[in-house]
Order: structure tokens, then C-alpha cells, then sequence
């Protein structure tokens, strides 16, 4: 018999932004990712209360996975801020702060949503017009023939996350080791498809950043018991070793029976037949003249011991991680089965060394053309170890980014204000046609134009934490600071030092006033004619991809988050 | 239900810095050579623990605060990798939060905290390096290693007691009793090699000799050489190590010539991080035995054995060409209950075993034994790691005859069957071992010894050719070692009672440098404390040979350091605003501007945290009964050592070679008339400090506790509610 039970009503709320609950919640959140901007943002604790492992972080992917949001709103918001984070890395705090801003904003100035939604996209695609045209003054090519541009860009992302606990010295050192790493994995020749290789990293936890180093290759870490009884390896030649790579686990439990129940004769046990299976492909391997077996799971010991009395290496235990590298520098297919292998799921490596290092053994697989490299991450305890390594994830995607399209933004807060300060000009310029075509007033594109410079600033305020004065320049548009409690009487040229990107110092005669002070529109013009500059200045770079991306995300999120006048929720 | 809590740490008193402060000050008596055992005590189970270290101290202390667990993280970090520096960090951390607390209420911001304590520690770490005394070339062969002329009156330490064939039913045997009380004289243990397995004879002499004596005695040195250039200047950037042949031996300065007179000797060489003027010369320890007790820091027992294990791992490296002191190849052994003057080292592996297992043994020594070495458990129902059970198998039988429980039996038979077919004698097993099969193995003479550690069966691994195995059906001769003994070790004197029954045996292999520290406490509850100490002796001494320096020890490096902030808080003075703000790429542009008026406050809450260590550490050593006095002390060492030119020679003379300390430990400050020398580690000390900053700036930059999970219900009904923010 059963019981049915009557289905509850569906949850129907309508103008879900404007409730309380939402808003508070929204304006928490929005709090949280504000305070943990830019280099001198504010850390956070994550952890669960009841004596977990606590997460000192600042990271947008590290924040919105831990926040667990549960209101739909939210989730709207921080899902689109996981996907571009995903997609790029970097600029995630960008995008959702830029995206809380603007929803505040545009809520103040109670238009209908759909007129916002329109005036704002044409307001985005002025900006991306601008980013993208030649005449840009916040963005530079980036030049990959000198390291120093580089090194800024991934010194940008590296700096921007203080938990990281890194000092200049060490910031420096690690930068320079993810350029190393990413240049690894560039291929020599470039043919019509052209692929980036892989950088895998090694923790080593516990140990002095500067222990940090780069291999090309592949390092595997291994118990130092068969360190010492690696060698003689069955070598094909004396420049090839053959390796086989298993991605199915070894280790003779016969897992894969699936459903139902299997009936045993007393007498016959499963598990030797299994180990009998795992022998016979162990004679196979020998037979095959494999020198190197690496298994993504456990290998059976008697496995393990038959194959090394007949010189195969066996590494198990590896992890999904390296067996995608693994199969691409080696040419191997991984295997599934342990019957009937053919020849050609074999690969090739060119060597195999040993190497200790900060007192861990490891194998280093060398193939014949180096695309994949092991970047051995040190850093002193768990959770800045775990900052650094997002760091280094970010800033090497960051350098592949930049690579298929050679442009970075101008870092530090200058980019939003000089973009700010494009925006403000171009609407007064606007021509009334228009207005016309998106079909609204002049002065609703005014209200809609100002909240959204108004919000581009605010980002560019979000970078500072500790009451500090943010200016502007009335002839480049960049950001510019002062420390809080200035005297009323001091001028503004005294006070600054250089912008928020370092192009520019107080040397130039500027004129400087309040960023979020009304001011008269003005063409903010571009520093320099060489668009190449290598100021040694530079302070910092941002990923010109990333960002361009993330300017999106945070107007269209923005923008259908507005426009959502129902949520629906099933109570079942 | 997935909810999130959120609370605002950022205050004008930070919370965070507060509790890291207070945490720290349950463990400011573990500072320095003396230190107070503390008892915690459960008052649920009225059971009480004994710490005397940082790290047993927090192990046994509910640290459920997010602070608290990164405190105790950091601290487990330390712990693991060097062993030593834990008070060090846990002092200083609590010393620099309260420090950055008062920049706090005096409105530094924050990101000038960051930069400015990172920076000026950054500086003191490199600069310090000037004080570094080389001990390189101290460790190059057994003559480097020479022993006190007072060596021979002590308490052999290394013993072989071969027990001759004749008396073999001879654990109880009269002879044995001798050890303790044959005197050994220089002559008698010179080199012959006391631990040699091949020294099989009856000689009561060769059988409990100590550990090999070189009778270099201990060096002196006297300054020779060229004396005439007054100063070496560095070359920056270059080698920190000095080879022999850039060395000259000098004497120069006042302060040089003064030590010179008191028959040391100085060695000028090349050095790292460029310091100002003559403070590029370093001293170099020439003498092993004096470096290891200067390492001891008060625990001279523990270092005593350290050092005899070094003697009779470097004894064995000598034949076997393998490399010196190994940390790997040491075990301890803890016997409760016995007089601490059992404490002893001896080649091999000492365990205990019970009263049948001796039974065995007795019937195997004297004879070359074949072992087997299993990395895992030894019984039916093991399977290695990563083996799933199969759930879904059922075992049908046509038969009724067969009972389940033979199974049992027949699997131990099967496994006897194996152990007799390869004529295996001894077995270390990792894990645990099958009741029934130890009784079996008993019966057949097979002496099995479990739990092991895994550094034990590599050490086996390496030397006596065995392959360790999972199972014992992996086992063929290529897995079986050679070349093993077994043997009692000192049975006659510790009576049955003292060991609760238990036997001593040692298991010994050809070639191998495995060492067992046999320690012994009557009190039982500080078993616990003189494992650690020995631990930390042998790690100190491990990373003084690796590092290939070390620090004068008692405060010199702290006083170097205040010296050295004192200078870069009159640059600041002096510069005013002319920093540029490039130094910190990742500040905030008015960062410039705001140093100028803050970097000299903030550079003195860096000095705090060494002023608070050193007085703590004065008051502690008992020496001083207030901190104001100790500090009074400080101030005016400090004036001394920045009165006069070159901060590093002055503290070098008088920390280096300063007579000082009597049993109570390192007193830099005043003088006694005993000649004892304190080292620290270099990496050690150095990581301590820095991990303790980085913990404190961790918290410094911290302003929320973001908790996620099911407490939503517990936490809102917590005292403190009115803190956290829901959502």
C-alpha cells in the first residue's frame, strides 16, 4: 500500500530584488568580495565551525565554492562569476564586484529594467569598442621578447593575493618560475596547430618558497626505498623507453562486477584468479619489452614484485592529474583492460632519472620533446600553500591568455577610472540618434551612463582599504591616492606619488581632483605614442582577455539579474 | 542545510591578534634552557598529560578557534620539518600580535604593518647571516671526530655483547654483569672496531668496549698567519661556503685580538649578504664534540648519545663507504620504569619482546639468521591499500563436510609452509600479526617482531638484500635476507621486574648504521619528554651538518637584531620621505607618504617581539628575577654593541667564545666561570621567526571568519551570536 501525499504549492515570489532578505544578503556578500580586493585586501577565514581546516584566503574561486550562497539571486550571481572564473582565472572579484555595483546602482535610479538593460549594453559596447580599437590608452602590447612585462603581469596576479604570505623577493622568484614553466610548455615549432603544452604542479608543503623550482618534464614522487632499486631500467634503445599507462586500478579487487551477486564454488577463490589475470599481463608487459609501467591507481604487490624482477619500474598511485600530461608528452593511450593489449597503447620517454630534492624522492620522466613541466611549489604551511597554488594556476593561464592575444590592461584601479572618464566624454558627445534608436530619452541615458561610471569608479575605490583618498587626473584618467586625514591646505601634487599603474608620477604638471566628485567630461588621451611602453615603472598589468571578459560577465549578470521579476521555488 | 555565518574580526582590538596573543602565553615558560613542565589535566577523565614541549603542549590543548588551528598548524609545520624552534615561533608570535595590536590603536594601517615588519625582517634574516660560525670540515672523517679526554671515566655507552657459544643458555649468566663495571681506558678502546661484528670472542674487554676513541683530543687552536690587513671586505653575492683555500687566518681589531689571545681561531672568508666593515668574519667551529654539546641547550644526556651514535654510525660508514650521520637510521627504544642511567646507545635494533618470543631468541643467537621483512599486517583478513572488498560474492558449497573455521587453520598452515620452505628465521613485521601464526612461529623457532616502523625495515632493506612484502606468498628468495643476528642485550642487570617481564634483544645485520637510542626514565610520564629531547638533540645536530653553520646561541643573533632595527629606524629618521614607493609593489600608492611617519613605530613593534624573547628568556634562566631587570640588562648590552663600530664583531667575541652559562643554560649576560658554548640552528631559527610573522600578518590582514556548515542553530544561540552575521 502506499501513501500519497498531497504536492505542495509551488513558492511563487515576484520582485524577488526588492525584498529585504535579498538585499541584506546581497549587500553582505557584496561586502565580503569588496573587502577582499587587490593586494591589500583583507583576508578571510573559511572553515566549517566545528574544527575543520581553515582556509585564509582571498581568491574569488576559493570564496563563492566555500560561501555555498543558497538564495537563487545569489546563485544567479555567483554561478556566472564561477563560470568566467573558470574560463579565465583571474579577474572573478572584478566581475562580481563590478556586477553588485552596478545592480545597486541601477536599482537606485528605478527605471523599468528593460530600459536599463538596453542603454547599458550599448554603455558595454562602447567600452569594448574602445578596448578593442587602436586608439586605446589603457591597454599595451605585450612584448614576449623581454621577461619584464611579463614578469609584471604575473607579479600582478601573484601580489593581488596576500595570503599567499609571499615577499617581494619571493614574489619575484615564483613570477619568474611561472614564466619558466609556461615557456616550457610552448612548443619550438610552430606548425598550423599549435598546442600549449602542461605544467603540472608538485606540492611540497612545509618548505621555503625559494625551495621552489621547475623541471621540463614530469616528476612523480616515490618511496625512497625504490628510489634505491630503480635502476637497471629495460631500456628499447638507448634513447627510448617504452611505458605503458594504466588507467583502470590493478590492484586484483575484481571491483567491476557491477550489480547482482556472484556465486562462488567453495574452493575457488576470485581473488587468485584475479592475480593470475594481473601475472599474465605482467608477462605481457615483459614480452612487449615495456620498461616503465605508471598506473593511475593501485598495482597488486605480487604485480609490483613480479614486474620488478624483471628490471620494469612500477609507479601506482600517480592520480587523474598527471595521466593527461603523461599521455600527451608519451604518446601513450591509457589502458582500461588488462587483456589483450595492443602494441600501440605504448608510449615512448626519451629518460628516466632520479631526483631528490628537498629531501623527496622523485621520478623524472623525460619525454622526447618537453611540453609538460613540473613546477615543485613550495611554500610554508597548508593554506599558503594552497593560495600560491591558485596564484600560479592563475598567472599561467593569465601568460596563455596573453599569448593568443598579446594585450594587457593597465593594472592598479587605472583602467576602471580612465575607462570611466571615456564613458563620461563619449555620452556627452553622444549624437541624439541614438538616443533614438535604444529608443529612451537623453536623460534616462544620462541617469543609466552615470551609474555606470559611477560603478566602474567604485571598483577602482574597492582597491583601497584603509581609508585612503582616491584622485583622478583630468588629462590620462588614472588612479591616483593619498593617504587618509590629509591636511585641507596641502596640494594634491605633494601628496601623490605615482598612479595606481606607475606610468605616471607626480613629476607630470596634472591637475587632480576627487574621482567620485561630479567633474566636466574630458577626453582622458593616451600617455605615449609607442603603444609597445616598457615603462620600468610598471607597477601593474591586468589580463586584457580577462578582464574584457569579465566587464562582460558583470553587465549582462547584472542586467538579467534585474530583470527577473518572479522566482519560482518548488517546496517539494 | 547549508548555511553560512560571517563575523567581523576587524576592529580597532582585533580579535583575531588577541586571541593569537593569548594563545602564545601558555607557552612562555617552555622558552630557553630552563623550562617548567606543565600538567594538563582533563577534568572530564581526570586525566592529566606532562608537556614539556610547544608542540606536546598544543597537542593536548582543544584548539578549536580558527586561530587557534592556524596557530597549531603552523606550529605542527615547524615541528615537522626541523623539530627545534617551536617556543621560538609560538613565543614570537604571540610577542609580535600584541606589538602589531599597539600599532593598530595608534592607527598604523595595515598594509604599512605588512610591508614594513616583512621588509625589516627580510633585512635582519639576511644581515644576521654575518654572525654565522662555519662547520664545515668538521665532519669529514672519524678523526674529525674526536671525544673528550674525560671520556674514558664514563659509563661505556656502546656495547656488544656477542655471547660466546659456549654460554649460550647464558642470559642469566654472571659474565654479563661486568659491563657496567669494566672500566675502559683510552688504550683499550682505541680503534680496534668496538662494534664490529666479527669481534666475536670471549674477551670481556672487546666485549663491552665503548664506542671508538681517537685520541685527537681536542683540537687547540692558536692564531697564526699573516697578521696585518686590518679588514676583509666581503665579496657580495659569493659563496657562503668557505673553501679551504680562500681562507686566511687573521687577526685584526681590538676585539679580534682578543679572542685570539684566548686560543681561537678566526677565519676570514668570502660571505654572503654584505654586511658593513669587519663584521664579514666569521668563526669556525673546529671541534665536533664541543659543537654538539653547544647544540645540547642544557640536555647534555640526550646529546651524549647523539653523539655516540654519530661515533658509531661514522665508525661503520668508514668500511661500508655510505654517508655520515644518518637521522634515518636511528630508532629509540623507551624503557619506563628503568633508571635513567640505563639511557645507552647500541648498533642495531633493541626491542622487547615477550618472555616466549625470548624463549626463541635464545635458541637463535650466535647464528647468521635469514630474515624476511613484511610492510604490512600479517594476517588473513589483510589486503593491501587500495584493495576493495568485493561485496556481492557469495560462497556456495556442494559438500557439507567443510566448516568454515578450517579455513583459518588452513591459511595458517599454508603460511608456516612458506616461512619453513624459504628457512626464514626472523620476520619484522609492519603492522599486526595473527595470533594463531605467532604461536605456530614460536613453536617452529620463527621469531616475529612487530610493530616496526617503516624506517626500520628500510634500514633492514637496504643492507641485509631483503625485498620487504606484502604478502607472505610474494615471498621467494630473492625477498629473504642474510647475514642477521639476534641477541639479549644487558639482561643481566635489569631485573625481569623493571621490564614487566619483557626481554631486551638487539637485531643486528652486517653493514648496517641503524642505531637504537635505548632511553630510560623512572618516572613514566616523562618517557614521553626525554624521547623528545633526544629527537630534538639529533635534528639540531642533523641540521647544524646539513646547514653547515650555525649561530652563536643565548640571545646573540635576538641582540644582533635590535641592533640592526635600531639602525633601519634611524634611516627612516634620517631619510624621511624619500622612500620610494616602487620598494613595495604591492602597497597602496600613498604607501610613500604614510611610511615616512609610521615605519620608525612599526619597526620598533618588530624589535619588541626580540626585546620580550630576550628578557623572557633572561627571567626564565633565572638569572634575573623581573623582566624589568632583565630589560635593564638588554638595554645596556644594546648601547655597547651599537656604541661600537661593527655590531656582528663585537657580538661574535663576546657570544662565540665568551665564557658563560653554568648549568643552568645560556645566560649571555653574565658572566660565569664555566666554559660552555651555545649554538642555534641557522634554517631553524630562521624559519621560526618567519613563520611566526607570517602567522601574525596572516591574522593582521584577516577581518572575517566566514563558517559554513550545519551550526547555523548553535551558533545563534552562542554568547557571541550578536557577532555573526547570517545569510
Amino acid at each position: 500500500m502506499s501513501r500519497i501525499e498531497a504536492k505542495k504549492p509551488s513558492l511563487c515570489t515576484s520582485a524577488p530584488l526588492t525584498k529585504d532578505t535579498v538585499s541584506h544578503s546581497m549587500s553582505v556578500l557584496s561586502g565580503i568580495l569588496k573587502s577582499c580586493y587587490g593586494p591589500t585586501g583583507r583576508l578571510k577565514q573559511l572553515h566549517n565551525g566545528m574544527g575543520g581546516y581553515v582556509r585564509t584566503t582571498s581568491q574569488s574561486s576559493t570564496l563563492l565554492s566555500g560561501l555555498s550562497a543558497t538564495h537563487p539571486i545569489l546563485k544567479v550571481l555567483t554561478a556566472s562569476v564561477q563560470n568566467h572564473v573558470s574560463r579565465f582565472s583571474d579577474c572573478g572579484l572584478f566581475a562580481a564586484i563590478l556586477c553588485c555595483n552596478l545592480l545597486e546602482n541601477f536599482q537606485r535610479i528605478k527605471l523599468l529594467p528593460c530600459t536599463v538593460a538596453k542603454i547599458s549594453r550599448h554603455l558595454l559596447s562602447l567600452c569594448t569598442d574602445y578596448l578593442k580599437s587602436e586608439a586605446c590608452a589603457c591597454r599595451i602590447l605585450v612584448d614576449f621578447n623581454s621577461i619584464e612585462t611579463l614578469l609584471c603581469l604575473v607579479r600582478s596576479v601573484l601580489t593581488s593575493k596576500p595570503a599567499c604570505m609571499l615577499n617581494k623577493t619571493e614574489a619575484d622568484y615564483i613570477g619568474i618560475l611561472v614564466i619558466k614553466a609556461f615557456l616550457l610548455t610552448v612548443p619550438n615549432n610552430v606548425e598550423t596547430n599549435v598546442a600549449l603544452g602542461k605544467c603540472i604542479i608538485v606540492p611540497v608543503k612545509n618548505k621555503r618558497v625559494m625551495d621552489s623550482t621547475v623541471f621540463p618534464g614530469l616528476l612523480i614522487e616515490i618511496p625512497e626505498l625504490q628510489m634505491a632499486r630503480t635502476f637497471p631500467i629495460r631500456r628499447v634503445s638507448s634513447s627510448s623507453i617504452k611505458i605503458a599507462l594504466f588507467c583502470i586500478s590493478l590492484s586484483g579487487d575484481h571491483s567491476s562486477t557491477g550489480e547482482g551477486t556472484v556465486v562462488v564454488h567453495h574452493g575457488v577463490s576470485l581473488e587468485l584468479a584475479e592475480l593470475d589475470q594481473l601475472l599474465n599481463l605482467g608477462k605481457q608487459l615483459v614480452n612487449d619489452q615495456v620498461g616503465l609501467v605508471v598506473c593511475q591507481k593501485v598495482i597488486h604487490p605480487s604485480l609490483k614484485q613480479y614486474l620488478k624482477e624483471h628490471h620494469i619500474i612500477a609507479v601506482d598511485r600517480v592520480g587523474l592529474s598527471v595521466m593527461e600530461p603523461l599521455s600527451q608528452m608519451t604518446g601513450s593511450k591509457p589502458i582500461a583492460a588488462i587483456y589483450s593489449l595492443s602494441p600501440s597503447c605504448y608510449g615512448i620517454l626519451k629518460d628516466l632519472r632520479t631526483e631528490n630534492f628537498v629531501s623527496k624522492h622523485f621520478l623524472h620522466l623525460i619525454p622526447n620533446d618537453t611540453l609538460v613541466c613540473s613546477l615543485i611549489l613550495c611554500n610554508r604551511n597548508e593554506t599558503a600553500w594552497d593560495e600560491l597554488k591558485v596564484a600560479c594556476q592563475t598567472a599561467e593561464h593569465v601568460l596563455q591568455l596573453t599569448v593568443k592575444q598579446p594585450l594587457a590592461l593597465l593594472g592598479g584601479g587605472c583602467t576602471e577610472t580612465h575607462l570611466a572618464s571615456y564613458v563620461k566624454y563619449e555620452v556627452f558627445n553622444l549624437p541624439t540618434s541614438t538616443f533614438e534608436s535604444l529608443d529612451c530619452s537623453q536623460a534616462q541615458y544620462q541617469l543609466v551612463a552615470d551609474a555606470f561610471c559611477h560603478s566602474l569608479e567604485s571598483i577602482a575605490c574597492c582597491l583601497e582599504h584603509d581609508n585612503g583618498e582616491i584622485l583622478t587626473d583630468a588629462v590620462y584618467g588614472h588612479f591616483w591616492s593619498i593617504p587618509s586625514g590629509f591636511p585641507s591646505d596641502a596640494t594634491w601634487s605633494d601628496l601623490v606619488s605615482k598612479c595606481g599603474c606607475g606610468m605616471h608620477s607626480n613629476q607630470q604638471k596634472l591637475k587632480w581632483m576627487v574621482l567620485r566628485n561630479q567633474h566636466s567630461p574630458f577626453t582622458p588621451q593616451s600617455c605615449c605614442k609607442d603603444p609597445c611602453v616598457k615603462s620600468p615603472d610598471l607597477r601593474a598589468l591586468d589580463c586584457f582577455v580577462a578582464k574584457f571578459s569579465g566587464l562582460q560577465v558583470a553587465v549582462e549578470t547584472a542586467n538579467l539579474i534585474l530583470d527577473l521579476s518572479y522566482i519560482i521555488e518548488d517546496q517539494n | 542545510l547549508v548555511v553560512m555565518a560571517f563575523r567581523n574580526v576587524n576592529r580597532r582590538r582585533h580579535v583575531g591578534l588577541q586571541q593569537l596573543s593569548s594563545l602564545a602565553s601558555i607557552g612562555r615558560t617552555l622558552l630557553g634552557p630552563l623550562k617548567s613542565y606543565k600538567f594538563i589535566v582533563n577534568e572530564s577523565t581526570n586525566e592529566s598529560v606532562l608537556a614539556c614541549s610547544v608542540v606536546r603542549l598544543l597537542e593536548s590543548l582543544d584548539l578549536t578557534s580558527a586561530v587557534g588551528q592556524l596557530l597549531n598548524e603552523t606550529i605542527q609545520a615547524q615541528s615537522k620539518e626541523y623539530k627545534t624552534g617551536t617556543a621560538t615561533l609560538l613565543f614570537l608570535a604571540g610577542a609580535w600580535s600584541s606589538a602589531v595590536l599597539e600599532c593598530l590603536q595608534q592607527n598604523v594601517p595595515v598594509p604599512v604593518i605588512v610591508s614594513v615588519m616583512s621588509e625589516g625582517l627580510n633585512s635582519c634574516s639576511e644581515r644576521v647571516k654575518c654572525l654565522q660560525v662555519s662547520v664545515h670540515d668538521l665532519y669529514e672523517g672519524p678523526d674529525s671526530v674526536p671525544i673528550q679526554s674525560n671520556f674514558s671515566s664514563a659509563r661505556p655507552q656502546i656495547f656488544e655483547n656477542k655471547t660466546p657459544s659456549a654460554g649460550s643458555n647464558s642470559f642469566l649468566n654472571p659474565f654479563m654483569h661486568f659491563h657496567k663495571d669494566v672500566p675502559v681506558t683510552e688504550e683499550e678502546c682505541v680503534p680496534e672496531g668496538p662494534c664490529s661484528h666479527e669481534a666475536n670472542t670471549c674477551d670481556l674487554h672487546n666485549r663491552c668496549l665503548s664506542s671508538p676513541t681517537y685520541t685527537t683530543g681536542r683540537q687547540m687552536h692558536s692564531a697564526v698567519g699573516p697578521v696585518g690587513d686590518k679588514t676583509m671586505l666581503s665579496i657580495p653575492g659569493s659563496s657562503s661556503i668557505t673553501s679551504s683555500c680562500n681562507k686566511k687566518r687573521l687577526t685584526h681589531s681590538r676585539h679580534f685580538n682578543a679572542v685570539g689571545k684566548k686560543g681561537s681561531l678566526l677565519h676570514v672568508g668570502s660571505f654572503q649578504g654584505n654586511p658593513i666593515g669587519p663584521s664579514t668574519h666569521h668563526y669556525e667551529c673546529k671541534d665536533f664534540g664541543q659543537l654538539a654539546m653547544a647544540l645540547s641547550h642544557g640536555n647534555k644526556a640526550s646529546m651524549k648519545l647523539v653523539q655516540d651514535i654519530v661515533r658509531c654510525q661514522q665508525w661503520k660508514t668508514n668500511r661500508t663507504g655510505l654517508s655520515q650521520f644518518n637521522i634515518e637510521e636511528i630508532v629509540t627504544c623507551c624503557l619506563p620504569g628503568v633508571p635513567e642511567s640505563y639511557s645507552c646507545i647500541c648498533p642495531g635494533y633493541v626491542t622487547s619482546v615477550s618472555p616466549e618470543k625470548a624463549a626463541v631468541t635464545k635458541q637463535l643467537q650466535g647464528r647468521l639468521l635469514q630474515m624476511l621483512l613484511i610492510d604490512g599486517d600479517l594476517t588473513e583478513k589483510y589486503r593491501h591499500l587500495g584493495f576493495n572488498r568485493p561485496t556481492n560474492v557469495k560462497t556456495v558449497s556442494e559438500s557439507l563436510g567443510v566448516q568454515e573455521s578450517s579455513s583459518g587453520c588452513s591459511w595458517t598452515s599454508r603460511m608456516l609452509d612458506i616461512l619453513m620452505q624459504s628457512e626464514v628465521n626472523l620476520i619484522l613485521v609492519k603492522g599486526n600479526v595473527c595470533e594463531h601464526l605467532m604461536e605456530r612461529c614460536i613453536l617452529n623457532n620463527i621469531l616475529i617482531i612487530n610493530p616496526v616502523t617503516q624506517n626500520v625495515l628500510y634500514a633492514f632493506a637496504r643492507v641485509t638484500g631483503a625485498k620487504p612484502v606484502t604478502y607472505l606468498t610474494q615471498v621467494n628468495s630473492q625477498c629473504v635476507g642474510g647475514g642477521v643476528g639476534v641477541d639479549f642485550w644487558r639482561t643481566g642487570e635489569l631485573s625481569t621486574e623493571e621490564l614487566e617481564s619483557r626481554m631486551l634483544i638487539s637485531i643486528k645485520a652486517e653493514g648496517s648504521t641503524l642505531v637504537t637510542a635505548v632511553l630510560s626514565s623512572t618516572v613514566i610520564s616523562k618517557m614521553q619528554v626525554i624521547d623528545d629531547q633526544f629527537w630534538t638533540c639529533a635534528y639540531r645536530l642533523q641540521h647544524a651538518l646539513t646547514d653547515g653553520k650555525v649561530f652563536p646561541g643565548g640571545g646573540a643573533v635576538e641582540l644582533f637584531c635590535l641592533s640592526h632595527v635600531q639602525k633601519l629606524i634611524d634611516q627612516a629618521l634620517n631619510q624621511g620621505n624619500k622612500n620610494s614607493a616602487g620598494e613595495f609593489h604591492s602597497a597602496p600608492c600613498w604607501m610613500a607618504e604614510s611610511l615616512a611617519e609610521f615605519k620608525p613605530l612599526v619597526l620598533k613593534a618588530l624589535a619588541s617581539g626580540w626585546h620580550k624573547y630576550l628578557s623572557t628568556v633572561l627571567c626564565n634562566s633565572a638569572n634575573y628575577t623581573s623582566e624589568f631587570e632583565a630589560s635593564i640588562s638588554i638595554k645596556q648590552h644594546l648601547k655597547k654593541v651599537t656604541g661600537c663600530g661593527s655590531p656582528s664583531a663585537y657580538i661574535l667575541q663576546e657570544f662565540n667564545l665568551r665564557e658563560v652559562v653554568g648549568k643552568v643554560g645560556p645566560d649571555p649576560l653574565t658572566k660565569c666561570m664555566e666554559f660552555v658554548q651555545v649554538y642555534d640552528n641557522v634554517t631553524a631559527k630562521l624559519e621560526a621567526w618567519r613563520r611566526a610573522l607570517d602567522l601574525v600578518l596572516l591574522v593582521l590582514q584577516t577581518d572575517s571568519e566566514i563558517i559554513t556548515g550545519p551550526k547555523r542553530n548553535e551558533l545563534l544561540s552562542s554568547p557571541v551570536s550578536s557577532e555573526f552575521i547570517f545569510i
